[in-house]
């Protein structure tokens, strides 16, 4: 097996050559990354979890900085810090819960250990939840309200565990890895197979005889049309080719192999096509906490486009896609400027880009942007793995698939 | 003839002085203009001696400002002044709760919340209740009271609903014994004040990031929690300016522009009515808030409603920064739709007795003018209130 340094650094020199396409693969290969991370590390017998998670951020700043544009990778490391934190809770609550049955039985020994004896039990397994919930109301007024302030709740329980049975505890700590690795595996298969997930619903949203539009190409989106048209669904999809990558070519092409009606046009006729259209849909590059999308340029005006004229748009991403973060400035969004030759054919326009002559810089430049930011205005519906979601509810799952604590200790390497 | 029959008109006014006043004005129509005049040329002949006069008062103001922040700090900015003239009428109530309520709220730098939850821990302390039952009725009674002894004050009832729930909810209280439950309720009582100041500093660390080097924020209204945001955005060296709306007729606004120059941050003060003209110039609205409702709109300052309004025409983001315990269960549906929360205005002249004078303190903003919620659960959409709510009550 090679060794996990020099598997982290290749894959930080590929993300930073931009060689992996793709946030699906960019999330799988994090995963699959993280895993080996994991597998690879030494537990200490106490803070086990404390270690693993330390392990995963250290390598999740590194991957973090290697492309800061790709949302996915920390969106991942997120999940897999979530995925530590709460395997960890399961079993320092299972452990209580065994504590407590043996506290009852040799109470003496408990009392002198700590102060609050018989209660100390639940109030610990309460905390140590704490820490993992977003803060909420109800925790508002309760003895750790902020997880902050109480680091690693859960490893107290380990360690007044670790006090009665060193054997048990050794093997929690191979159980905890073990969890985390599975769960972990889990994360990979839900990758995966997020497309299917997906596709699934396409029979809810298309119906009969609509007219579908779409911008670029998606494979998401791609196989959610396939689904409807699979399900005996005839519909007609416009696609918007996607300058300057003209992906929506492809798209076309595929649409039509598998038997889909389909109409080619340019994207600045999209405003011209709207008003025959039903339903916008399209992919994402990343969903903002706010309900915002960074979508493949262009999508901003398809969406302006469909409020317009009142059509739905929708979004399908994957749950890898949802990211923790707020989009503070819109202006300097984590935007990416490609390269100016998928505009112009640089022989051609070599005269106006020439460096030598005159004052030196060149009258002619050429801004290729990669991405957009559509507003959550702007978006009808989201549609993950999980369902359709507003836009507003964004946060619901965000809270459920992260922690609060590594959204504030991961932004800071981010930016 | 078409002609504008408001039935609010007639009920008001004609009501009260038409019929004598159609007496007298057919029998000295003649002199009825001159009369008018009179009323409103008591102060000074001309009209500009209004703006003269408010120049003068600024004036004092600018010279004699630090004495008279002083004052006010001593004063809740929210809605105190209809909250002194409701107790001058209540005083005469007694009650052990309300007195103790009205001590910790004399204090200058503890909120409402606060105020409330140590009043009620002081009745926790004062019990004579046996059973945890009985204490929690005693609670009932004394936050009934206290919330029914000033309406208008959304965090008192937020932080009294807040407390009883605690009380009533707490797992940790089944396993203790019923003196150290009580002492832990006290216990946790008494710290409400420490968590409610490290709510301002988690509220600063989320929002300060919203603000970026070179932008123009808007601010109406004083509010502790937005300060505390640009103070610490200050801190980490951010640039931005700040406009503040005056605030009449408290004139916060003043106020803040004092706090801010104190920190160096170029501040501009505007008028109430020039939010619109220099909307364009701005990139963002923070605002605090009285209460947050369960729509996920604010109750706040008056003003804050048409600024946002105004924000939202022109694309503005709307942040509105506020403490999780000024969560409210209300469901305002307009404007009116809530306890009025008076306060006398001072207009720097007389008012004839004819003119009605809307005092109202406070308006309601409805969610969808706002943007985000800066709270010390987070960031929240508008709608993630409802969520936060129901998941305490029920």
């Amino acid at each position: 097996m090679p060794d996990v340094h020099s598997l982290v650094n290749e894959f930080t020199i590929k993300l930073k050559k931009r060689k992996i396409e793709g946030s699906k693969t960019t999330a799988k290969q994090t995963a699959e990354l993280l895993r080996s991370v994991i597998s690879q590390q030494r537990i200490p017998h106490t803070n086990q979890a404390a270690a693993l998670i330390d392990a995963v951020k250290a390598v999740g700043e590194q991957l973090i900085a290697a492309n800061p544009v790709e949302l996915a990778v920390g969106n991942i490391v997120r999940r897999v810090l979530h995925i530590i934190r709460e395997e960890d809770l399961s079993l320092a609550t299972a452990a209580i819960g065994g504590l407590s049955l043996s506290a009852a039985s040799d109470d003496e020994d408990d009392a002198e250990q700590d102060d609050h004896p018989v209660l100390s039990a639940a109030a610990v397994a309460a905390a140590a939840r704490s820490t993992l919930r977003p803060p909420s109301l109800q925790t508002l007024l309760e003895d750790v309200p902020y997880s902050a302030a109480v680091p690693h709740n859960s490893s107290s329980g380990g360690d007044s565990e670790g006090k009665s049975k060193s054997a048990d505890k050794s093997s929690r700590s191979r159980k905890l890895k073990h969890n985390v690795i599975e769960a972990v595996n889990e994360l990979i298969s839900d990758i995966a197979t997020c497309h299917e997930q997906i596709a699934e619903q396409a029979v809810e949203h298309i119906h009969q005889n609509e007219v579908i539009l779409t911008l670029g190409s998606s494979r998401t989106v791609m196989e959610f049309l396939c689904a409807a048209k699979e399900k005996k669904r005839s519909f007609r999809v416009f696609v918007a080719e996607g300058a300057p990558r003209y992906q929506g070519h492809v798209l076309a092409k595929e649409l039509v192999a598998r038997g889909l009606q389909t109409t080619v046009i340019t994207d600045s006729a999209v405003f011209a096509m709207i008003s025959r259209v039903n339903m916008v849909i399209v992919g994402a590059h990343a969903v903002m906490a706010n309900g915002g999308v960074i979508a493949p340029v262009g999508l901003n005006m398809v969406a302006l486009a469909a409020q317009r004229h009142s059509v739905p748009f929708v979004v399908l991403a994957g749950i890898h896609k949802l990211c923790p973060l707020y989009p503070h400035n819109p202006e300097v969004l984590l935007n990416e400027l490609k390269s100016p030759s998928e505009l112009l054919d640089f022989g051609e326009f070599s005269d106006c880009m020439d460096f030598g002559s005159g004052s030196g810089s060149p009258l002619l430049h050429v801004v290729n942007p990669a991405f957009d930011y559509v507003p959550p205005k702007l978006v009808s519906l989201f549609i993950t793995d999980t369902g359709g979601h507003n836009p507003s509810y964004m946060y619901r799952l965000i809270t459920d698939y992260y922690s609060a604590d590594d959204m504030v200790v991961q932004r800071r390497p981010a930016f | 003839m078409w002609r504008r029959s408001a039935s609010f008109v007639l009920d008001k006014q004609q009501q009260q002085y038409d019929d004598v006043e159609k007496q007298e004005s057919s029998l000295l129509s003649s002199t009825t203009t001159p009369s008018m005049a009179e009323t409103l040329q008591n102060p000074s002949p001309k009209i500009s001696a209004y703006y003269q006069t408010r120049a003068a008062h600024h004036g004092v103001v600018t010279s004699d400002w630090l004495a008279q922040a002083q004052a006010a700090v001593g004063r809740d900015p929210d809605d105190h002044p209809s909250e002194s003239s409701s107790k001058s009428n209540d005083s005469g109530k007694p009650f052990g709760v309300i007195d103790d309520f009205n001590n910790w709220r004399k204090q200058p730098d503890l909120a409402e919340a606060v105020a409330a939850i140590r009043a009620l821990a002081s009745v926790i302390r004062s019990s004579q209740a046996t059973t945890m039952m009985e204490l929690e009725i005693e609670l009932k009674k004394a936050s009934d009271s206290l919330k029914s002894w000033d309406t208008t004050s959304i965090s008192l009832t937020a932080g009294c609903d807040l407390f009883l729930r605690y009380v009533t909810r707490t797992s940790a209280l089944e396993y203790e014994d019923f003196d150290s439950a009580k002492l832990r309720l006290i216990e946790r009582a008494e710290k409400f004040g420490e968590i409610s100041y490290k709510a301002r500093k988690i509220i600063a660390m989320l929002g300060q990031d919203f603000i970026f080097d070179g932008c123009t924020i808007l601010v109406h209204g004083f509010s502790r929690v937005v300060l505390e945001v640009l103070k610490m955005a200050a801190q980490n060296r951010k640039l931005f300016r700040v406009f503040c709306t005056e605030g009449r007729p408290d004139r916060t606004g003043l106020r803040l522009s004092n706090e801010l120059a104190k920190l160096d941050v170029p501040v501009k003060l505007l008028i109430d009515s020039a939010a619109a003209y220099s909307m364009d110039e701005v990139d963002m609205v923070f605002v605090g808030a009285d209460g947050v409702v369960e729509s996920g709109g604010i109750i706040n300052m008056m003003g804050t409603y048409q600024i946002a309004l105004v924000a939202n025409c022109m694309n503005k983001p709307v942040y509105v920064a506020a403490e999780s315990y000024k969560f409210a269960r209300l469901y305002p549906l307009d404007q009116k739709d809530m306890v009025p929360a008076l306060r006398p205005i001072d207009f720097g002249v007389p008012i004839p007795s004819k003119v009605e004078v809307e005092t109202s303190a406070r308006d309601y903003t409805p969610p969808q003018y706002l943007t985000l919620l800066f709270t010390d659960l987070g960031i929240l959409t508008p709608s993630a209130v409802s969520d936060e709510l129901i998941q305490l009550y029920l």
